[in-house]
């Protein structure tokens, strides 16, 4: 019983096509309504999750800085709901961080892109020739926040164990094949890969702690270990890991913090522009 | 009526047997222990055991020949994959062709257990693990 993981370069086909395959394997479906959960939690309003998902930063919109943050708690939510089997997900943008993980099927749907102009110049009121221009733009600016959020690109093929195009499979079969795929024995959950996604899990879990105090923070997790990395200045480095072990020996399922401090002051500074 | 499980383990580390022999013995295994895949093919070929761990990377043999070589002769027997380059293209490969369960090393002998258990209890012959405690072999 695998995890099934669908993006889409159209959110409302995804989640159609995310919704039907969920309700033919009779898994769960786990898609943008955890958003309320994650924003009563960490009291921010939902709007700012979904354009933190959605949008480039912006000086009007939500900035490089609390994108970041935001998305560290949106995949917090998304993995503790994948860290069970029997789970299609759609629109957390988990197919740019569960990397590696033999028992998640990625499938990526395209939609059909006369269907998409038709339905953008019919619901923006513009000619076609407008409307692509627009669609375009849309898919560029799209590109620049997968590269910039999780440096993926996610119109890359190789992302996915599998692509669709709806322009030549229609909806009905793509389901299927989909449910037929999740079937093979090679995405069958086993030790090794339980394992990644919990470690993947208690890493977001520690550094979506750390991220309010340290933005910078990177973080993974082996079992109870987990190693931090940090930039700090060298007079900051025994405070700051102390500080940093406090914090993350507080969260369940940690036994053992590591943590490096790296003097690399220029890195946290050219990441604040991507 | 025997009871207990017929393991063969193979891993070219002598350490991994060592450790993991009297860890499994604990729970009810009979253990042969191989550093060497041919002499470990030799033996199945001689006889048949409830559930095979193996090394996938090893000189000359590697797992996965001996996973398919495993289920080519008994198809009922449990072959768990035990790697210390564990990968996902590995990890597919090895469900794939039919191994029960895939472990990335280094690995608790109590994980080694739970998943020999868990075969155990697909077998039809389940294991007690409530007597053993701690991770020590």
């Amino acid at each position: 019983m695998s995890v099934v993981i669908i993006s889409s370069d159209r959110y409302h086909k995804g989640r159609e096509i995310a919704q039907k395959t969920s309700e033919a394997l009779d898994y769960a479906l786990l898609d943008r309504e955890i958003l309320e959960t994650v924003a009563s939690k960490y009291n921010i309003p939902e709007e700012r999750l979904r354009k933190s998902l959605d949008e480039v930063p912006s000086l009007l919109g939500v900035s490089s800085k609390m994108r970041a943050l935001y998305l560290a708690y949106i995949e917090e939510a998304t993995l503790a709901g994948l860290s069970g089997d029997r789970v299609v997900c759609h629109g957390l943008v988990a197919h740019l961080y569960v990397l590696g993980v033999s028992h998640v099927l990625k499938v990526r749907i395209l939609a059909d892109p006369k269907e998409v102009l038709r339905e953008t110049a019919s619901r923006e009121g513009l000619s076609e020739e407008k409307a692509a221009k627009l669609i375009k733009r849309q898919a560029l600016e799209r590109q620049r926040w997968s590269r910039g959020a999780y440096r993926q690109d996610e119109t890359g093929a190789s992302l996915y164990d599998m692509v669709i195009s709806l322009s030549q499979i229609e909806a009905e079969k793509a389901v299927k094949t989909i449910v037929e795929m999740a079937g093979y024995r090679k995405f069958k959950p086993m030790t090794y890969s339980i394992k990644c996604i919990k470690d993947k899990e208690l890493a977001t879990k520690v550094r979506a702690t750390l991220m309010s105090y340290y933005p910078d923070v990177r973080v993974r997790a082996d079992g109870t270990t987990v190693v931090v990395e940090t930039n700090a200045l060298k007079r900051e480095k025994r405070k700051r890991t102390e500080k940093i072990k406090e914090l993350a020996g507080r969260i369940p399922g940690v036994d053992y913090v590591e943590v490096h401090v790296v003097h690399d002051l220029l890195r946290p500074a050219a990441e604040s522009f991507r | 009526m025997n009871d207990r499980l017929d393991v063969l383990l193979l891993d070219d580390e002598p350490i991994v047997g060592k450790r993991l022999k009297p860890a499994l013995a604990k729970i009810g295994c009979d253990v042969e222990v191989f550093e060497d895949p041919k002499e470990a093919l030799k033996r199945l070929d001689e006889k048949t055991f409830h559930i095979v761990v193996t090394d996938i990377r090893m000189d000359e043999v590697d797992g996965i020949q001996v996973l398919q070589r495993v289920l080519n002769k008994s198809p009922e027997t449990k072959v768990i994959m035990i790697t210390g380059y564990a990968m996902m293209a590995i990890a597919r490969e090895a469900m794939e062709k039919g191994a029960f369960d895939f472990i990335a090393k280094p690995f608790k002998p109590d994980d080694l257990r739970k998943v020999i258990a868990k075969a155990a209890q697909a077998l039809g012959k389940p294991l007690d693990l409530g007597s053993v405690s701690g991770n020590a072999p």
